[in-house]
């Protein structure tokens, strides 16, 4: 499973960065890959009779990413590749980048067999093409957000978490983070007492 | 309380606290039940991490500034993840998972529980809706709504925002494609002006270096710091905050009025009725639902009023099998709403704003506007990167940008964005300017929130959402779309890029109860007596395009009076 989330998140985000003058850094060192598997462990949380409990989905999501790459395989869409690149990984992960893009917009448009996906996927087109969407978003909003920069205690319950090092993702684009302010007060083009008293005329 | 309460409300966000503040001043006790925890709150030091040995507060000694700021990092990640975020829909305890909605599509819902609700993570924009759309649409008419405007304008209070350097290029964009400056709050023609916010005016000595920014963060007025998205902890005091969600504004002030309790970490599952022979159903009471101990109990009062939000207040009345009405749940709008981002290059931004970058980042997040009554509104967003980089480029139903057909006339690039060229765009992130649509989104039956069939969470059944635009709304979002993009063209974008974002993304919901079909126009429910409604869902239409929550709240603010005077 990690091997999968490791693939998808290798096609979705930068690849390698470096940084300054430091070395590069991989993203698999980010950790992208885990923030989805959390995210997903943690999405859906229901009662079943009188129990609550957390559906996981991000084993049953690596299954279909890998179920729907054999199937883009198998009807010529896609190509496995020989050389093992994410060792432990399944179809999907011995893809090229580009055919793990297109894996994953097969399964947003339902483009296969719906009927040979693992539970809670199994013919239920809403769910994939939600599921298939966040993820997308959690690894950009993973990848670009403080998150990697919580170091050792990623992983850990959110209020226990600590900042080891400014976000790598910040650094990149520029982002100061957290900011008590800026000086760039350029003056105010309208005024509200002023608006108001030209309507009373 | 040690008594029964005069009036409940369910839920403190955006509209909860108005009409219970309102209420409060009349010397109606009122009793405020939120799903979700207090920051800010000396009762519950650690919110996120146990229940705290307080119930509830209503003295206004025990909010504090100091623990408002600790709390509330400005990490982008620690506020704003949907799944673990301190500003997500889902419980105090961040240990366990959101509260889960059924919406069978991609999906963005962003509402937050929490005493502040949708307002602690808002933009603040606080809009008069467009006159054209209450007058001969509304069962009431906009002059009506004025006064209460008018009240809620001074009392949050509203100014239109300051210039920073986004707004400036935001204002030459909209000249450059002959739009003009609409001096005004009640737009009748289109045009463009600074966003009217519930934000107050910049420090008087936010541009004075004798000043450190430490100490102009600790005084009253906008540092122009960029968090508004990720709560405003900027001020002297917790209810002098520079952003004036309704937990710093609304809350504090009824709290002074002596009458108002808040109650978090509550949920109600239920509204209790009784069948009166003479008069029909009437509401008595609710059942609510510790979130943190799971023990239940039942709560009396004389008047029971809704201010869940547009996904709650419906599921709560279908939870609670109050009379049938077609029209709960129904007419579900959300301004349809799409993302349009021009990446300048550093010689054209110097020449326009005199800096070699728009940092994005930078002053009220949301501080510009054009107004364009018939199609609806364009804002500029300046949101921190990983939320950007969310919206933007990874959200869309177009799907893969580099999986679209090439040769695209009006966009350099156009859906989601993924590997070098997710980096290179987000490399401009400096640079960009970002346009929001939003569109005056016509009302339709079908799209709904009801109940899962099959699905429960502790609360009861979880709501199943729907929602697809109309033809109409189709067509002004593209028109809106071609204006954005041409703004960004005439001043000079070299790329732009459109995210073209799915119909399900909620920031604004509006109108599943609606005034007319669900509640009467003081917003008491029609098969309900003494049952109220006061946030989004009361709407009877998304008010032309304009952001909600003000109306919302001179709603409310109306409702409070009409209330008091039939049953107190
Ligand atoms: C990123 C973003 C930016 C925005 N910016 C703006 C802006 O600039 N201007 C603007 O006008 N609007 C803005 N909005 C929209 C704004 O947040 C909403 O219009 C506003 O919060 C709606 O108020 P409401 O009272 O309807 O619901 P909410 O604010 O959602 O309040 C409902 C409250 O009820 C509580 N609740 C729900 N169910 C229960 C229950 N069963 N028991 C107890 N409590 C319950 C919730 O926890 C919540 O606190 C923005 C939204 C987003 C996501
Ligand atoms: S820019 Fe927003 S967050 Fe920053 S001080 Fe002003 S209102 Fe608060």
């Amino acid at each position: 499973m990690q091997a999968t989330f490791r693939a998808l998140t290798d096609s979705l985000v930068p690849s390698t960065r470096r940084i300054g003058y430091e070395s590069p850094i991989n993203i698999t060192d980010m950790g992208v890959h885990e923030y989805l598997i959390y995210g997903l462990d943690h999405y859906i949380a229901i009662q079943e009779q009188l129990h609550h409990i957390t559906l996981p989905l991000a084993y049953p999501t690596a299954i279909m990413l890998d179920e729907a790459a054999t199937q883009l395989v198998n009807t010529g869409r896609a190509q496995a590749s020989p050389q093992i690149q994410f060792p432990g990984g399944g179809m999907f992960s011995r893809l090229s980048r580009e055919d793990r893009i297109q894996t994953l917009s097969a399964l947003e448009n339902l483009a296969f067999d719906l009927y040979l996906l693992p539970s809670p996927f199994q013919n239920n087109g809403g769910l994939i093409k939600h599921v298939i969407d966040a993820l997308n978003r959690f690894a950009m909003f993973g990848y670009y957000s403080e998150w990697p920069a919580y170091g050792t205690t990623r992983l850990y319950p959110p209020d226990d978490r600590r900042l080891e090092f400014f976000p790598w993702g910040w650094q990149q684009v520029g982002y100061p983070g957290v900011s008590l302010g800026y000086r760039d007060f350029r003056g105010m083009l309208i005024e509200y007492e002023e608006v108001k008293a030209k309507e009373v005329d | 309380m040690k008594t029964d309460p005069d009036v409940i409300v369910i839920g403190a966000g955006g509209g909860g606290p108005v009409i219970a503040k309102e209420l409060g001043e009349l010397g109606i006790r009122v009793l405020v039940l939120e799903a979700g925890p207090w920051y800010g709150n000396k009762n519950w030091p650690n919110p996120n991490e146990n229940r705290g040995e307080e119930k509830e507060s209503s003295n206004p000694n025990d909010l504090d500034g100091a623990l408002y700021r600790k709390q509330i990092t400005r990490l982008e990640n620690d506020m704003n993840d949907f799944v673990s975020g301190k500003f997500r829909w889902g419980s105090a305890d961040r240990r366990r998972g959101p509260w889960y909605r059924n919406i069978p599509d991609p999906t963005i819902l962003w509402q937050t529980a929490g005493i502040g609700g949708g307002t602690i993570h808002y933009y603040a924009n606080s809009l008069r809706a467009f006159p054209h759309a209450i007058d001969n649409e509304w069962p009431i008419n906009y002059a009506d709504l004025i006064p209460y405007y008018e009240k809620v304008e001074k009392t949050l209070p509203v100014e239109f925002a300051p210039t920073t350097s986004k707004e400036a290029l935001f204002y030459y964009a909209a000249e450059q494609s002959g739009f003009s400056l609409n001096k005004t709050l009640d737009v009748t023609s289109s045009g463009y002006r600074p966003q009217p916010n519930a934000i107050l005016p910049p420090n008087e000595h936010l541009m004075d270096p004798n000043y450190s920014m430490e100490e102009i963060s600790h005084m009253e007025g906008c540092t122009l710091s960029g968090h508004c998205g990720q709560g405003c902890p900027y001020g002297p005091t917790y209810e002098k905050m520079a952003k004036r969600s309704t937990n710093v504004s609304y809350v504090p002030l009824a709290m002074k009025t002596g009458n108002v309790t808040f109650r978090p970490n509550t949920f109600v599952t239920k509204v209790l009725t009784e069948n009166d022979v003479k008069r029909g159903k009437r509401a008595v009471g609710i059942q609510v639902r510790d979130t943190w101990t799971g023990e239940t109990e039942e709560l009396r009062a004389k008047v029971v009023v809704m201010a869940a939000g547009c996904i709650e207040t419906p599921r709560l009345w279908l939870n609670s099998e109050l009379p049938h009405n077609p029209w709960v749940g129904r007419g579900l709008t959300n301004h349809y709403m799409d993302m349009v981002t021009g990446t300048f290059d550093e010689e054209t931004l110097t020449e326009i704003i005199g800096s070699p970058s728009i940092n994005p980042f930078v002053g009220h997040t949301s501080g510009a506007r054009l107004d364009y009554p018939g199609l609806g509104m364009i804002e500029n967003i300046g949101e921190s990167p990983g939320i950007s980089a969310q919206t933007l480029f990874a959200f869309s139903e177009y799907g893969y940008n580099s999986l679209g057909e090439s040769n695209q006339e009006m966009w350099e690039s156009r859906g989601r964005l993924v590997g070098s060229e997710l980096e290179e765009a987000m490399k401009g992130y400096r640079r960009t300017l970002t346009l929001s649509v939003i569109t005056d989104d016509e009302v339709q039956f079908h799209n709904r929130v009801e109940l899962d069939p099959h699905v429960k969470d502790e609360h009861g059944a979880i709501p199943l959402v729907h929602y697809t635009p109309s033809e109409k709304s189709k067509m002004r979002r593209e028109q809106l779309v071609k204006i954005a993009t041409d703004m960004l063209r005439k001043a000079g974008a070299k790329e732009i890029h459109r995210s073209d974002l799915p119909p399900n993304y909620y920031i604004h919901l509006q109108s599943t109860m609606r005034m007319g079909y669900v509640v009467d126009t003081s917003c008491e429910a029609y098969q309900v007596e003494r049952l109220y409604i006061a946030d989004n869902s009361a709407d009877y239409n998304s008010l032309g395009g304009p952001n909600p929550t003000l109306t919302t709240q001179a709603l409310a603010t109306r409702t409070a009076e009409h209330l008091a005077n039939k049953y107190f």
